[in-house]
């Protein structure tokens, strides 16, 4: 309804057409190589999902990423090379309870052979040998063959000394109790070695070793014969 | 909707540059007129065109030939985009608003005879007065009295609904009337 109205205004309105036919013809034309700008500046959308609209290459900003995240990964190295190295305090109480803990099983030594085939294997001290440390000297071995024969000569003394007596049971109960029945084995990774010297042991060191495993397995003995004194005089006054 | 332009907008769906070329040489000039019409510089009328292009290029997907024409879609892209880069780039300016109400003493016979006649000096006058509207108006009119587009294609092209159209122009004619009185005073 209100367009037939307008419709008719139209018509009516014939100054108001002419003036805007007038003002229409006095525009601006357009330019005639327009077109052809568009089309040669590449005004074409680019089908691919990273093309670019306004002729932009897609390398520009490709380009753009990779310089970031390269200076990004320089960065990082910088900063990781710049970083103070952690120091690993040499000594280190952990450490060295471990490191004391191996010569303590060597010198011991006397791994139940008797009662190994309720054991596990493992928890023998020499079958553990190729998975001690690297820094362990292999001339520790024969210290352990030396312990058990010392071991089989206490136990035929104290035979000898009490007939049918041997070494109290309960006293090798409780070393088996206080025995670290899961021996732990060291890896380099666990031994803060800072000088080169460090990685093997030096025949001072060895000697002394060997000394002081003596030294112990003999006061270990006098000890095993005092007891077994003690119970022999119980015996004899009951 | 007929063969040659169903064609047409096969081809832009597929990116053709023969599509692309002949949607410009077939719309570019109305496209133009629009924009430098709202925009009035050229350089800026340009700058618009190629926005223009490139939306219509990009978004050939979203045309659905069922609302309007492809001419009356990508006309409705082109007003929406040179009001958009008035609104973005040009300066705000002053046109003409009628403060104190006067276009409602004005009669429609008043304003039918003073737009129906068709004499030079009237003409001139009413050229005048055009410039003196805000360019959404002065699109508005252009559309409907050059352009000679329908109520309801110029409700889409500027996305409103034809009763709103018609009742901005009777209130634009008005205005052009005041204007024009006010000229002659």
């Amino acid at each position: 309804m209100k367009e037939d109205i307008l419709n008719t205004l139209r018509q009516q309105d014939a100054a108001l057409r002419d003036a805007i036919r007038l003002s229409e013809q006095e525009l601006p034309q357009m330019p005639a190589d327009l077109n052809a700008r568009v089309m040669g500046k590449g005004l074409t959308p680019n089908p691919s999902p990273m093309g670019e609209l306004n002729g932009h290459p897609v390398v520009r900003r490709l380009w753009t990423w990779v310089a970031a995240a390269a200076s990004l990964l320089l960065l990082v190295g910088v900063g990781l090379t710049m970083m103070p190295e952690k120091q690993v305090p040499q000594g280190s109480p952990v450490v060295a309870e471990k490191v004391e803990k191996e010569p303590q099983q060597v010198n011991n030594g006397d791994c139940p052979h008797d009662t190994s085939e309720a054991m596990d294997q493992r928890d023998c001290p020499r079958e553990s040998q190729p998975r001690q440390i690297s820094a362990q000297p292999k001339k520790l071995k024969p210290k352990t063959v030396m312990a058990e024969q010392m071991i089989a000569q206490a136990e035929n003394l104290s035979q000898a000394d009490h007939g049918d007596s041997s070494p109290d049971p309960s006293h090798r109960e409780t070393y088996q109790e206080n025995r670290p029945h899961d021996p732990e084995t060291l890896t380099d990774s666990d031994i803060p070695i800072t000088r080169p010297e460090n990685y093997h042991y030096t025949p001072e060191e060895i000697a002394l070793m060997k000394r002081q495993a003596a030294e112990a397995y003999l006061k270990w003995v006098e000890l095993e014969l005092e007891i077994a004194k003690y119970n022999q005089e119980q015996t004899a006054q009951k | 909707m007929t063969e040659t332009e169903t064609n047409l907008i096969e081809g832009l769906r597929k990116q053709s540059p023969q599509a692309q070329q002949e949607m410009l040489d077939r719309y570019g000039r109305d496209v133009f007129a629009q924009v430098v019409r709202i925009v009035s510089q050229t350089e800026n009328a340009e700058e618009v065109y190629q926005d223009v292009f490139v939306k219509v290029f990009s978004h050939i997907g979203q045309f659905d030939g069922d609302r309007s024409s492809l001419r009356t879609w990508v006309m409705r892209i082109a007003y929406n985009e040179a009001i958009s880069f008035l609104r973005r780039k040009s300066a705000p300016t002053v046109y003409f608003d009628d403060y104190d109400r006067g276009i409602e003493t004005l009669t429609d016979a008043e304003v039918d005879e003073t737009l129906g006649h068709a004499s030079q000096e009237t003409v001139q006058l009413i050229r005048t007065a055009l410039q003196h509207l805000p360019p959404e108006e002065r699109a508005l009119v252009t559309m409907f009295y050059y352009e000679e587009m329908s109520l309801k294609e110029i409700a889409y092209v500027t996305e409103s609904i034809p009763t709103t159209v018609a009742s901005r122009l009777c209130r634009t004619r008005k205005k052009l009337c005041r204007i024009i009185k006010m000229l002659q005073a």
